[in-house]
């Protein structure tokens, strides 16, 4: 490792304990849920409801609502490494997702108005297998740790 | 003479069976499907988990891969499981299934005894981290440290901290965004290999990071 480089990471190693010091959630990042990963075409992500252009790199929290216009597609990875992708017209709430391991604290509650989507589960999948819902207009989906996909153009 | 009898035969049968009118063809055409559809795919490894569909008329249990219900109103049970046919699946849920992301990645790294040192093997390793910390434009990787349980939970728990801040520094010092980083702490609490208190243990003193 060359000298500037162990600088570097000593004042790295510095700058994070210092933050801990003052601030530990600001690296425990804890409002964070995950992060929008692709984009095709036009989507938008709808917090506080106010729209932003929803772009890869984009970092989610819960409440956050996707939705993707006649052309859009758009696929996100959440915390617990569950993946959830969406087709065209699509409208996806995250409505609670909750993941803390060290205490147990595991569940997630989806709410899919309309379109299409898929979704590969992840730990609380595995964890807490009873604690995933996407709930639709026309029916609850509960998961048991595993990917599935569903439409609803009621 | 009888060859061509049972050529004149293989040829008249179907034609016969032209000529006799389909039942289906005059019964009226079934009912469209509804459009609301649930169907369960097979895990990357080929495992297949459970989906239960359910509202105020009725539930359904998926748990055969390619099996799909269909659901015509809130007010309307759910159908029972059949498969969706390959068509049908790509045509429907192709667009969604194209734009799924690349799982996450996660990384092991190991450290010296009562240290925040980085053993030899996983000092080696670091490189791949970066590598696919750039390769994914990660803006949500997590890093937790871990102990294992010689000595006390407390001084573990510090310990594990530091590993995690050790392992993050280097990833900032790399070029990754600090607010791209999850820092947290599990101690001795959540091992992967199970000992009892007291026990010093190689493989419980990591730091596991996942690059999303």
């Amino acid at each position: 490792m060359s000298r500037l480089r162990s600088v570097a990471v000593l004042a790295g190693i510095a700058l994070l304990q210092t933050l801990l010091l003052i601030a530990r959630p600001a690296v425990a990042d804890e409002k964070t849920v995950g992060s929008i990963k692709k984009v095709f075409g036009q989507a938008v992500v709808v917090r506080d409801g106010r729209q932003t252009p929803a772009l890869p790199g984009f970092k989610l929290n819960s409440g956050d609502i996707l939705e993707t216009g006649p052309d859009g597609r758009l696929g996100i990875v959440l915390r617990d490494d569950s993946l959830i992708s969406l087709g065209p017209s699509s409208h996806f709430g995250i409505e609670k997702f909750l993941f803390v391991p060290a205490d147990g604290k595991l569940g997630f509650t989806a709410r899919f108005l309309r379109g299409t989507m898929a979704y590969v589960s992840g730990l609380i999948g595995r964890l807490a297998p009873e604690s995933s819902i996407f709930v639709t207009p026309v029916a609850t989906i509960g998961v048991r740790g595993t990917h599935f996909a569903a439409r609803v153009s009621e | 003479m009888r060859i061509h009898l049972r050529l004149a035969l293989a040829f008249a049968l179907p034609l016969a069976a032209c000529a006799t009118p389909h039942p289906a063809a005059v019964a009226p055409p079934p009912p469209a499907q509804p459009l609301n559809a649930v169907v369960l795919l097979p895990d990357a490894d080929g495992k297949v988990g459970r989906v239960i569909v359910s509202n105020r008329a009725g539930s359904r249990t998926l748990d055969r891969a390619g099996d799909a219900t269909r659901i015509r109103d809130a007010g309307s049970a759910p159908t029972a499981p059949a498969t969706m046919g390959a068509a049908e699946l790509e045509a429907t849920f192709g667009a969604a299934l194209a734009a799924q992301p690349t799982p996450p990645r996660h990384f092991l790294l190991y450290f010296e005894q009562g240290s925040t040192e980085l053993t030899g093997v996983s000092r080696a390793e670091f490189p791949a981290i970066i590598a696919t910390v750039r390769e994914y434009a990660s803006v949500d990787t997590s890093v937790v440290g871990h102990s294992d349980t010689a000595g006390d939970a407390r001084t573990n728990m510090a310990l594990s901290l530091r590993r995690a801040m050790a392992v993050g520094a280097l990833l900032v010092a790399e070029g990754l965004d600090p607010g791209a980083l999850d820092i947290t702490s599990h101690g001795e609490v959540n091992p992967l290999v199970p000992t009892g208190d007291n026990v010093s243990e190689p493989r419980n003193r990591r730091v596991e990071v996942t690059v999303r």
